[in-house]
């Protein structure tokens, strides 16, 4: 069997994602980002958007977002409320598990 | 390829309305989304009712589909009959490209980009545009994290074979997990998404990485802990004991009287990274049984022996 080639990629945050990389990983047009930053319901931009970077964690966030938005057809501030109950629900059961105190 | 029952995975009758069937979604969404659903195959039952939502809650793809209902039923095997789409105009997207790698084959191949369905709305044939971006979850061992790795990665992606029809192809990749990655932390494979279409380059692959469970240790952020035994000897007098850790084997200093949940802290042995995390191991005195007459006799004199009564501190 052929040996496989192994793929090297890059670890994002080391590398940072930029505006056109997060929507189109998460298959959105670059307005609806901007919209959210500039909303507060992502990232901590500043106002310039040419600077704009993007981390693992913002990545998750978009995605999650933009999920809740289309399967609830959800507000983006409904959207992003429930992401950010779901983000403290997540930091608090890895901190319970931290403890040695099972979350599950 | 299986005939999917739309109706019956949204729960719906045939004759259900846009409402009912924006309700019925609505329920199960919430029932089954990953982020909070504690169903061991909610992924996969979510990624079913977007699916069934995708066609149901679009007039026309619904209309065609109820065409093709009529004479089938849920299971049965399927190839979509010659021209079952005629006279039908998918102008509504209702589900997005990247969709395709995460709905059944039986979708792609009605309403798919090599399906007929799916040309009408993609603004014809012979535009370049790039290949979506794919995302997948990949379970490493935390010892990885610490070591690097490779891993074989296995996808399904969709292509249009040569009559036109969207097939599932399997796709491995053996990845190189990058050591000092974190729990949640994404890793891009550029080039190695949904092909691109019409000479078009293809979209970059995701991967999010997250931990195996290890009854041993706990993660949080870069920090890792874990829960070491120690004799109550160790605890009582201190000792200079070895312990496996997930960078390996290190000598560890008890000191002198610890209890049970005293937390020592190792700097800079948590998770590698520009600002290495930390390891912090938890004492637990573990009593030896006393079920030799030697051991019991041992007990005795310490009894005897020792003025302590571990309940006079708590004030009772």
């Amino acid at each position: 069997m052929a040996q496989q080639r192994v793929v090297n990629g890059e670890l994002i945050d080391e590398a940072t994602l930029t505006l056109e990389d997060l929507a189109r990983a998460c298959s959105v047009e670059t307005d609806w980002v901007v919209e959210r930053i500039e909303s507060g319901l992502l990232a901590d931009g500043s106002p310039y958007v040419a600077s704009w970077r993007f981390t693992s964690r913002d990545l998750t966030r978009a995605r999650r977002l933009c999920q809740l938005e289309r399967d609830f057809e959800a507000a983006p501030e409904l959207a992003a409320l429930a992401t950010d109950l779901i983000e403290e629900n997540q930091r608090l059961r890895e901190r319970l598990r931290a403890a040695g105190l099972a979350a599950d | 390829m299986e005939f999917k029952d739309y109706y019956q995975m949204l729960g719906v009758a045939k004759s259900a309305t846009a409402e009912d069937i924006k309700k019925a979604y609505r329920t199960l969404a919430r029932k089954f989304h990953p982020d909070v659903s504690k169903e061991p195959d909610a992924e996969q039952r979510m990624q079913e009712i977007n699916e069934a939502k995708a066609v149901l809650s679009d007039p026309e793809k619904r209309l065609a589909y109820d065409q093709l209902y009529q004479q089938y039923h849920s299971g049965q095997d399927f190839q979509p009959p010659p021209d079952w789409d005629a006279g039908f105009e998918f102008s509504g997207r209702g589900f997005e490209e990247a969709d395709l790698g995460e709905f059944s084959d039986f979708f792609a191949n009605l309403f798919g980009q090599g399906g007929r369905g799916g040309q009408a709305g993609r603004g014809g044939r012979g535009s370049r545009r790039r290949g979506e971006d794919r995302h997948a979850k990949v379970i490493i061992d935390l010892a990885d994290a610490f070591h690097g790795a490779t891993r074989a990665i296995t996808l399904q992606v969709p292509q249009v074979d040569a009559q036109g029809r969207v097939v599932s192809r399997e796709h491995t990749l053996s990845v190189r997990i990058p050591r000092g990655v974190k729990e949640g932390q994404h890793i891009r494979l550029t080039g190695q998404g949904s092909p691109g279409v019409g000479g078009g380059p293809a979209g970059d692959l995701y991967l999010e990485i997250h931990f195996s469970p290890d009854s041993r240790y706990r993660v949080e952020g870069r920090d890792v802990y874990q829960t070491v035994p120690v004799a109550p000897w160790e605890a009582a007098l201190g000792a200079s004991i070895e312990t496996p850790t997930p960078s390996g084997v290190v000598k560890l200093k008890v000191p002198a009287g610890s209890q049970t949940g005293r937390r020592l802290r190792l700097k800079g042995r948590g998770i590698p990274g520009q600002e290495p995390g930390d390891l912090y191991v938890e004492l637990e005195v573990v009593l030896p049984p006393a079920d030799t007459d030697k051991a019991r006799e041992l007990y005795e004199t310490m009894a005897h022996e020792l003025a302590f009564d571990p309940r006079q501190s708590k004030g009772s």
